[in-house]
């Protein structure tokens, strides 16, 4: 299991950074179609963040933020965003992800509403890529063996 | 401007050909893991120069913050894997 590290130097800049690599990520999100990055990219440096915190911070402190519980909740969260937003427009008698259909709930024109349906869509791939990211991560640094599952 | 570009990034590449002979060689582990860092900030800036060849700065310069962070990250996590190993 990966514990708390001894070096302040390694400790103080991963806590200083990490908030900072969580805003970068989330601009990444947004700007997916301007310029290169998108929901995954923007995930992996999300999901990037937390195995940051979980090197040098250790799994015990890292669990007060995000638990395993938490990780299912979230990976499970955006595959019901990306297939929600999918069906919605099926509902509206459109084709799977044909975003141009959500302009008649959201009453905004069209290309306006293919913009923002591709938007809640990486926003969905985004949460599941760094939710999975983080619980493979922790997988792997445990050996599938948790610290709770042997408390039990 | 751009021929300026151009053997700035070529050289930068020939360094990363001198720093390669410490990853291949390096006595030790601690070598290569610096050697490796180095060849990372070395790639950025030439990903950098890139940008400024193709005339689109602004979208490069999002691709070395992301390999910035990614090379630090695995640089911690490697010396991590060793300190647990000993």
């Amino acid at each position: 299991m990966i514990r708390q590290s001894d070096d302040i130097i390694i400790g103080t800049v991963a806590r200083m950074l990490v908030p900072f690599i969580q805003l970068f990520a989330l601009y990444v999100i947004m700007h997916g179609h301007y310029s290169p990055g998108g929901g995954f990219q923007g995930g992996v440096i999300l999901g990037a963040s937390l195995v940051l915190l979980l090197i040098t911070h250790g799994l015990p402190e890292t669990k007060k933020l995000l638990s395993e519980k938490g990780v299912a909740i979230l990976s499970s969260l955006g595959l019901l965003i990306y297939s929600g937003i999918g069906l919605l427009c099926l509902i509206l008698l459109g084709n799977y992800l044909d975003y141009s259909q959500l302009s008649k709930i959201l009453q905004v024109a069209p290309n306006e509403a293919r913009s923002l349906g591709i938007l809640g869509i990486e926003t969905g791939v985004g949460l599941t890529v760094m939710a999975v990211m983080f619980s493979i991560f922790i997988d792997i640094s445990t050996g599938g063996v948790l610290p709770e599952d042997e408390e039990e | 401007m751009n021929q300026f570009f151009l053997g700035a990034g070529i050289g930068i590449s020939f360094l990363v050909l001198l720093v390669l002979y410490r990853v291949v060689f390096g006595p030790g582990v601690y070598n290569r893991i610096a050697a490796i860092s180095a060849i990372g900030t070395k790639s950025l800036i030439i990903l950098l120069i890139m940008g400024f060849i193709f005339h689109r700065v602004d979208m490069f310069v999002d691709i070395s913050m992301v390999y910035a962070l990614l090379n630090f990250i695995g640089c911690v996590a490697v010396a991590k894997y060793l300190e647990m190993e000993s």
